[in-house]
């Protein structure tokens, strides 16, 4: 009962809904046998919709991280509910989640710690597709290359380990294997944080080409607005673990209501360039 | 470079020396109980080049203690006393030897006439044999607790961890000695060896399960292996594949570091009397009869197996050193 | 924010004046506990061997087996496993370590002796071992790389490869040959004829050889140790600009660089009673020196199980003490510790 990628483009409904998604860290003081919850996040609402990306900023802290973890089913969160085609994925068991596993995908912001150094290229990308055991070895490897080529890396590197790649390519690694398994949701939490101007620029292409051909979803995490015009269309922003405010991009640079996001806009260097560019 | 240099030369003098013990019948002249009783504490027999009557000959002979009449000749690849390869292959090949009744102690008697050299040699196979097998067992212990201890934290860690600080808190010597004096003393040779073998790898699992607990952690927490969780890896694939494979550096230094202590300590254990019995030859029974007077001061070829040892454990260390430094390189 | 002080001990949080009492409380709760573990351990894989004491007496046809079991109850080796250890135990805490079949006496008094003998002999080796260790250790690490350094590289590596039975053995050799040393014992046999200056000395004289002996067992490692410490805080940024403020060599490694390499130097010092204490064994046993290694020996030897369990734990009990020193001393030293 799996729609295909590329119907998805044709409905309306949101792809990935969360409702009122929270989560607390239980931290202890040392020599006391007191805990406090310091809360992650609380009362969040998503949606994502396919073919279309939606930018989650806010200040650097525990609080995305987690928050993308959870959605990528890799941290419960303590309440809330996330629903894909009405199905409520926390509510699943061990098996059917790991069905479900594929669907969703993550890119972390550090490429480096994201993949074995002792693996090569293509073991790397091919593991998914091992781990949910599909296709042979040799289909597997002729995915793995195949999805090398998609991202813009050349299939003789099949055999290179991690460290030989740049940071830029390493990235592209990290996107070709969150492909493997034909997500339809693909979560970037700060993924061009650590790369320089020109890479981000490179890999944002290299995004948005892919969200086409796929009908992907994103939930991309960053820290600032500055980038953010360029490749959100919806724009959640968060403060002190609560969504403050959720938008449309121009909406948001044109109105900001709340607060920080006015703080936020304030760093961006011409609001004003921005929305002429946007409205040529 | 140099790091790797030292490792090899130490490597390649560790196989050597090992050759030699395991294919210790073949090298060793006389069978390790064979006695004489006739030659008890007899010196290393000297090697002559000239005959009785002057006369130079190009094989060696050695001289009778009775008599310095007949010298007799030294012979190459001869066939003796029956022994074992690996306990496996019987073969009658022996190195050197010479016509009974000459003898060739070339490390001289014991008190009961038996060639030192031939016991140095078999006795080399159980000392080394039992560290190895310890060493192995401790560190494949120190593998499931720290993997587990690591992996799966929580309560299970803290029994384990605590566990293993009951067994750091005794010296090691002792630990060792309080568990074998609950083993029964007089009991076969093989069975004395194989609790020997097993109680020196039970108790040994504490420090490297400790480092591989350390390991297991940090690997758990890597990236790639949340990752990887994310396509639905089970524990079992995720600690085969992802966290287990980072931990064999700390593994292979454990288990070279290990070896010589546990042969030292058998050998410790069979000197004061509480290791392997006679007559299974083993160093610590070689060199327990220095600790009579008499024999030190008068005997001084009996001290030769001791000394014998110095450059062995040299070559472990360094061995040891090597790894760990090249250890130290790779990890960071 | 909760902040990680020293890497190898908890976390702290501030602390107030209560704090280091607190903190001992722990350790010291810490401590028994373990030694209590350590000696239900010992207990029962002690008792669990089969045949006791009495047991080779079996085998003499002139001695019945009633007087052999009246024996046995006599000395409550027929009573279950968890009676004994609360007996045992009880009677620890009274000070009572049980009864010695072997020597057909108390067993406390012996192991006292014994416990004291061994004590001074590991204490002088230790401060030996410790006395040569810190200034050599200094002195290559900051003539690191010359040949002086090398040479002392080579020769504690040349060291650390003669097992300490070897070593022991060697010393033993030297006594006897040469006849400078006495080659056993802790007293001479005329002891209580002389006076105390002479008493000191004799014990002295005897002392000596397996001092020495087990303080060279456990040098290489601790100076290799007391090397790497001093080079990686020499390395410091802080030293570096002590050096660039003009301050003198001397002073910036005795005031500076001395103080801060302290911290891994005393849980070095932790870690090392516990080897100390195991080389310890092996050489009272071979220059006969009367600890507690030879008695817990000569007690396996003759299945005296009482003797053997008081032994083990006296050098549980030293290990245990020694780390807890250990803690004490970094407590001490450790001014980030003290300050909330």
């Amino acid at each position: 009962m799996k729609p295909s990628p590329k119907s998805e483009a044709n409905r309306t409904g949101p792809l990935l809904r969360v409702a009122s998604l929270s989560k607390h860290h239980v931290q202890q003081r040392t020599f006391s046998r007191t805990e406090f919850a310091v809360s992650a996040f609380q009362d969040v609402d998503l949606e994502l919709f396919s073919g279309k990306t939606l930018a989650l900023v806010g200040e650097s802290g525990a609080g995305k991280s987690s928050l993308a973890r959870c959605l990528a089913l890799l941290e419960r969160p303590d309440s809330g509910k996330i629903e894909m085609e009405g199905e409520n994925l926390l509510a699943l068991n061990r098996k059917a989640l790991f069905g479900i596993r594929r669907r969703v995908q993550m890119i972390f912001q550090e490429p480096v710690s994201a993949m074995n150094p002792r693996l090569t290229a293509c073991e790397i990308i091919a593991e998914p597709l091992a781990i949910q055991r599909e296709g042979t070895r040799l289909q597997q490897r002729e995915r793995a290359l195949e999805l090398m080529e998609q991202v813009g890396l050349e299939a003789n590197w099949e055999r290179r380990l991690p460290f030989e790649f740049s940071g830029g390519q390493r990235q592209r690694l990290a996107i070709a294997r969150a492909l493997a398994l034909k997500p339809s949701v693909l979560i970037l939490d700060e993924a061009l944080s650590n790369l320089d101007a020109s890479n981000q620029a490179l890999i944002l292409e290299l995004l948005a080409e892919l969200q086409i051909s796929h009908s992907l979803a994103y939930l991309h995490i960053w820290h600032d607005l500055r980038l953010v015009s360029q490749f959100a269309d919806e724009v959640a922003v968060m403060y002190q673990g609560r969504i403050v405010e959720r938008k449309k991009t121009h909406d948001l640079f044109a109105s900001p209501e709340h607060s920080y996001t006015k703080e936020l806009l304030a760093t961006v260097h011409s609001v004003e360039s921005i929305l002429l560019e946007r409205s040529a | 470079m140099k790091r790797q240099k030292k490792l090899v030369v130490a490597l390649v003098l560790l196989t050597a020396f090992q050759s030699l013990i395991l294919f210790a019948g073949f090298f060793a002249p006389y069978d390790f109980a064979a006695q004489d009783r006739e030659q008890p504490f007899a010196a290393p027999t000297a090697v002559h080049f000239v005959g009785p009557q002057g006369n130079v000959h190009i094989r060696p002979c050695v001289y009778n203690l009775e008599d310095s009449v007949r010298c007799y000749p030294l012979h190459f690849f001869v066939r003796g006393t029956p022994y074992k390869i690996a306990g496996v292959f019987t073969s009658h090949l022996h190195l050197f030897g010479v016509e009974a009744p000459g003898h060739i102690f070339m490390m001289g008697s014991d008190a009961y006439g038996r060639d030192q050299l031939s016991r140095f040699l078999f006795g080399g196979q159980i000392s080394l044999l039992a560290g190895l097998i310890a060493a192995i067992l401790s560190v494949s212990i120190g593998i499931i607790v720290g993997g587990i201890a690591g992996y799966y934290g929580g309560w299970v860690d803290e029994l384990l961890m605590r566990g293993g600080e009951l067994f750091l808190a005794l010296p090691w010597l002792y630990l060792l000695f309080a568990v074998r004096a609950a083993l029964p003393l007089h009991i076969s040779q093989w069975e004395v060896f194989l609790l020997l073998v097993s109680v020196m790898g039970l108790i040994g699992w504490a420090r490297p399960a400790r480092l591989i607990r350390g390991v297991v952690l940090s690997a758990k927490q890597r990236n790639f292996v949340v990752a990887a969780r994310g396509f639905g890896a089970s524990d079992m694939y995720l600690l085969r594949r992802h966290v287990l494979p980072q931990t064999y550096g700390v593994v292979i230094t454990q288990i070279t570091l290990l070896i010589p202590l546990y042969v030292l300590a058998e050998v410790t254990l069979t000197f004061l009397g509480l290791g392997v019995g006679e007559p299974m030859p083993s160093w610590g029974s070689l060199l327990s009869s220095l600790q009579q007077y008499y024999v030190l001061s008068s005997y001084w070829w009996m001290f030769l197996p001791a000394l014998l040892l110095i450059p062995l454990f040299l070559i472990f260390y360094t061995a040891a050193d090597a790894l760990q430094e090249i250890h130290k390189t790779v990890t960071l | 924010m909760p902040q990680c002080i020293r890497w190898n001990r908890s976390c702290w949080s501030g602390l107030h004046k209560k704090g280091p009492m607190k903190y001992f409380a722990r350790r010291f709760f810490h401590a028994t506990l373990l030694l209590l573990a350590v000696s239900i351990f010992s207990f029962t894989i002690l008792q669990l061997t089969p045949g006791d004491f009495f047991a080779p007496m079996g085998l003499n046809p002139q001695i019945s087996s009633r007087t052999i079991a009246g024996l046995r109850s006599q000395s409550g080796l027929d009573r279950p496993l968890p009676v004994r250890y609360g007996h045992w135990l009880r009677d620890v805490l009274k000070g009572d370590l049980g009864r010695s079949f072997a020597y057909n006496s108390a067993a406390t008094p012996l192991l006292a002796v014994r416990a004291r003998n061994t004590l001074l002999l590991t204490g002088t080796a230790m401060l030996l071992a410790w006395l040569i260790a810190i200034p050599l250790g200094m002195w290559s690490a900051v003539h690191r790389g010359k040949w002086g350094d090398r040479a002392a590289g080579v020769m504690t590596s040349g060291l650390l490869a003669v097992p300490d039975l070897v070593l022991f053995l060697v010393l033993l050799l030297l006594a006897v040959r040469t006849g400078w040393f006495p080659t056993g014992g802790m007293v001479s046999a005329w002891f209580s004829d002389l006076n105390a200056w002479n008493k000191v000395k004799d014990v002295a004289e005897h002392l000596f050889l397996p001092a020495l002996g087990l303080a060279i067992a456990t040098l290489p490692t601790m100076l290799r140790h007391v090397r790497s410490a001093m080079i990686e805080v020499l390395e410091a940024p802080f030293i570096q600009a002590a050096r660039a403020h003009g301050i003198a060599e001397r002073r910036v490694l005795f005031r500076y660089a001395l103080p801060v390499a302290a911290n891994p130097l005393i849980s070095l010092f932790g870690f090392s009673v516990g080897t100390l204490l195991s080389a310890s064994l092996l050489v009272e046993v071979i220059l006969s020196w009367p600890g507690i290694g030879p008695l817990l020996v000569d007690a396996i030897m003759a299945k005296d199980v009482y003797v053997v369990i008081g032994t083990v734990m006296l050098s549980s009990l030293f290990l245990v003490a020694g780390n807890l020193f250990a803690d004490v001393l970094l407590f001490a030293t450790d001014p980030r510790i003290r300050v909330e």
